[in-house]
């Protein structure tokens, strides 16, 4: 039972940040209709600011978590003016290619500034991990799970309770009828890649101390974050979260009791299964066209 | 004045022509060219940079020292990426310059699988630092191993962790790749001859994020030992802070990338008590005592086996190609495979019939973050 408990413990750990990562390609799917492929990049980032703040500097932990997290909000800005922006009127292609050249862009430029060994950053808490009977619960992914609780709440709240988040709500259903009721597009989009290099920044910083900081952190959470989203229903913010946290659960799970060396397979095993049987996802309504 | 077809077509074949007749010219005095393959992006992009400050070194003492057949050597790189197909194309563009005489391959044995066909084709001597025992026996004349391979590190963590440790019930965790389990299969039969059982053996993907399930196989199977061979820094890191959170105390004997200054770095007190077999210990010969004065003022970070092996193979490649008093390929190889008795950082140099240099290992141990010298052990067999 110890042993269930520990790899569950584990896996929604791991899933939590899937969920994050996988939260921000949806709120820029449903804003844009594109998949941006520098999410995981955002993650990496944060993280490497976070280093340079609470590690080079010495600064306090939090001083460097708010100024990395403003950090992504100006990278959000300036990646949605630069990268999507232009682009704007063009079919989803060249804005996907963009995206996968912006995050080229952001780890290549990384690694020229900061070099290619991997950083510690050390954790919020000073204890690593408390004993609970069998389990062991590392304090970084106790951390994760309690900050995706209330980022989902938060934005469970912003959006249905916050006359902004309606509007973004409207903006990522239909743009042009939201346009005609007066409600700035090309804000709402900015505000939405604000919101989600915020959201990559905080899984970043999040799972740095347990994953350390490297260029490709981000690539990494990424792809399974990808997964966990058409898991979950593109598009659905319900979906993203189950998804990743499912997929943590799943391949965690996978690795102990079936196989280790297989573990990535089974988190794209899972994904083959959804995109044959159920291609809408968990959460995702089936999409038909009339004859 | 006049342009006439023909003085059009003498000045045209001039204009083609004078670069190679000038290179011919200059022949002699032009710097002789070693291509380097290494990772400067991609997750060993690190130990890339260690493995290009170890050749600069020694590179810097052979010019320093007049070059080699009166002409200075000079290192062209190209990007390995860190993936197989990275390191094909890597290779590729390096053996399309016909002026390089020689190259370093990789550290990382799938890398130097990858590029043996394009080295067969290429037919030019390649110094490379991947230890599976295999790459040497593939029949391609053209590799030469500047590591003891796995066939002697399983052998080394063997002897180390059954008789001196007295440890007879194994645990051996290593990763999927060429590297891992080339080096698993090699300690496992280590191990069987010396009478010890593998209680668990398991492989792992490289860049898991995630080593939960690998240490509570470790605690389940009742093992007294671990042994391993992790490819990447950060997969060792993940698993060393995981295995003691996780409460497993047991002793832990390591193929060299448990003492790289990069995972001692990384995983920090997780890695404090753990044994490694190291090809390069600063204190185990006075040539790797002077390596170590070498690379520190140049670097601020330790020197290990990244380095280490490819100041070795500039080394010895420089003294076959003055021994051969030729940069023609054939002349180099006979040379290199002649070589004996050549004492590098990482040991004596005496390359066998298949291109392995070196036959023994140190055993160190990670006291506190200081990577210990205990001894050397070398094979003759």
């Amino acid at each position: 039972m110890g042993t269930i408990l520990q790899l569950l413990f584990t896996g929604l750990g791991i899933g939590a940040v899937y969920a994050l990562v996988a939260l921000g390609f949806v709120l820029i799917f449903r804003a844009t209709s594109v998949v941006n492929f520098a999410q995981g990049e955002f993650s990496m980032v944060a993280a490497y600011l976070m280093v340079v703040f609470a590690v080079d500097l010495g600064w306090p932990y939090w001083l460097s978590f708010l100024l990395a997290i403003g950090g992504m909000a100006l990278l959000g800005a300036v990646f949605n003016l630069g990268v999507y922006y232009p682009l704007r009127n063009r079919t989803f292609l060249p804005v996907i290619i963009s995206t996968i050249g912006a995050s080229i862009f952001l780890s290549n430029t990384v690694l020229a500034l900061y070099g290619p060994q991997p950083q510690v950053l050390p954790g919020w808490f000073d204890t690593p991990g408390i004993q609970l009977g069998p389990v062991y619960l590392d304090s970084q992914y106790l951390l994760i799970i309690a900050v995706t609780i209330v980022l989902v709440a938060f934005q469970y709240w912003f959006f249905e309770h916050t006359l902004l988040g309606k509007k973004l709500q409207a903006t990522s259903q239909d743009k042009e009828m939201a346009a005609l009721l007066g409600i700035p597009v090309a804000t709402m989009i900015m505000i939405t890649f604000v919101y989600s290099a915020v959201l990559g920044g905080i899984a970043g910083i999040l799972v740095a101390p347990v994953l350390f900081v490297s260029i490709q952190m981000g690539s990494t959470i990424a792809l399974k974050a990808f997964a966990a989203t058409i898991i979950g229903g593109f598009g659905d913010v319900a979906g993203a979260i189950v998804g990743g946290l499912a997929l943590g659960v799943i391949e965690t799970f996978g690795a102990a009791y079936i196989s280790v060396p297989f573990k990535d397979a089974f988190a794209f095993l899972v994904l083959i299964l959804f995109l044959a049987f159920r291609p809408q996802g968990l959460f995702g309504e089936r999409v038909a066209e009339k004859a | 004045m006049d342009f006439t077809r023909r003085s059009v077509t003498t000045g045209l074949a001039l204009g083609v022509a004078m670069p190679a007749l000038l290179r011919h010219a200059l022949g002699q005095s032009a710097s002789i060219k070693i291509g380097m393959v290494l990772p400067v992006t991609g997750p060993a992009a690190d130990s890339g940079k260690y493995a290009l400050t170890g050749a600069k070194i020694a590179l810097d003492r052979v010019n320093k020292a007049g070059g080699i057949l009166s002409r200075q050597v000079e290192l062209v790189t190209e990007d390995d990426q860190t993936t197989n197909p990275g390191a094909v194309l890597a290779f590729s563009k390096l053996a399309a310059q016909s002026d390089i005489v020689a190259f370093l391959g990789s550290i990382r044995s799938t890398q130097n699988h990858a590029m043996a066909p394009d080295i067969l084709k290429t037919a030019k001597p390649v110094c490379f630092g991947g230890t599976d025992p295999a790459l040497t026996k593939l029949g391609n004349p053209w590799l030469f191993r500047f590591r003891p391979n796995d066939s002697y590190s399983g052998r080394v963590i063997a002897a180390y962790g059954a008789e001196t440790l007295g440890k007879k019930n194994w645990a051996i965790v290593h990763s999927t790749d060429a590297f891992g389990t080339g080096g698993a299969k090699a300690l496992t039969e280590a191990l069987g001859k010396a009478g010890a059982k593998i209680a668990l053996d398991q492989g792992y993907p490289n860049q898991s994020q995630d080593f939960t399930p690998v240490v509570l196989a470790i605690k389940s199977s009742g093992a007294d030992v671990i042994g391993s061979y992790f490819t990447f820094d950060n997969d060792l890191a993940i698993f060393a802070r995981q295995l003691r959170q996780l409460g497993v105390t047991i002793p832990w004997v390591g193929s060299p990338s448990i003492i790289v200054a990069g995972a001692v770095k990384l995983a920090g007190p997780a890695l404090y008590g753990t044994y490694g077999v190291a090809d390069y210990a600063v204190d185990a010969s006075p040539e790797s005592k002077e390596f170590a004065k070498l690379y520190g003022a140049v670097s601020n970070v330790a020197p290990d086996n990244y380095s280490s092996w490819t100041y070795d193979a500039i080394g010895v490649l420089c003294a076959a190609i003055a021994k051969a008093g030729d940069t023609d390929p054939d002349k180099v190889r006979a040379a290199i495979l002649s070589t004996e008795g050549y004492k590098g950082a990482e040991g004596e140099y005496n390359f066998d019939q298949f291109g392995d240099g070196l036959h023994g290992y140190n055993i160190v141990r990670n006291e506190k973050g200081l990577i210990v010298f205990d001894k050397h052990i070398e094979f003759t067999d």
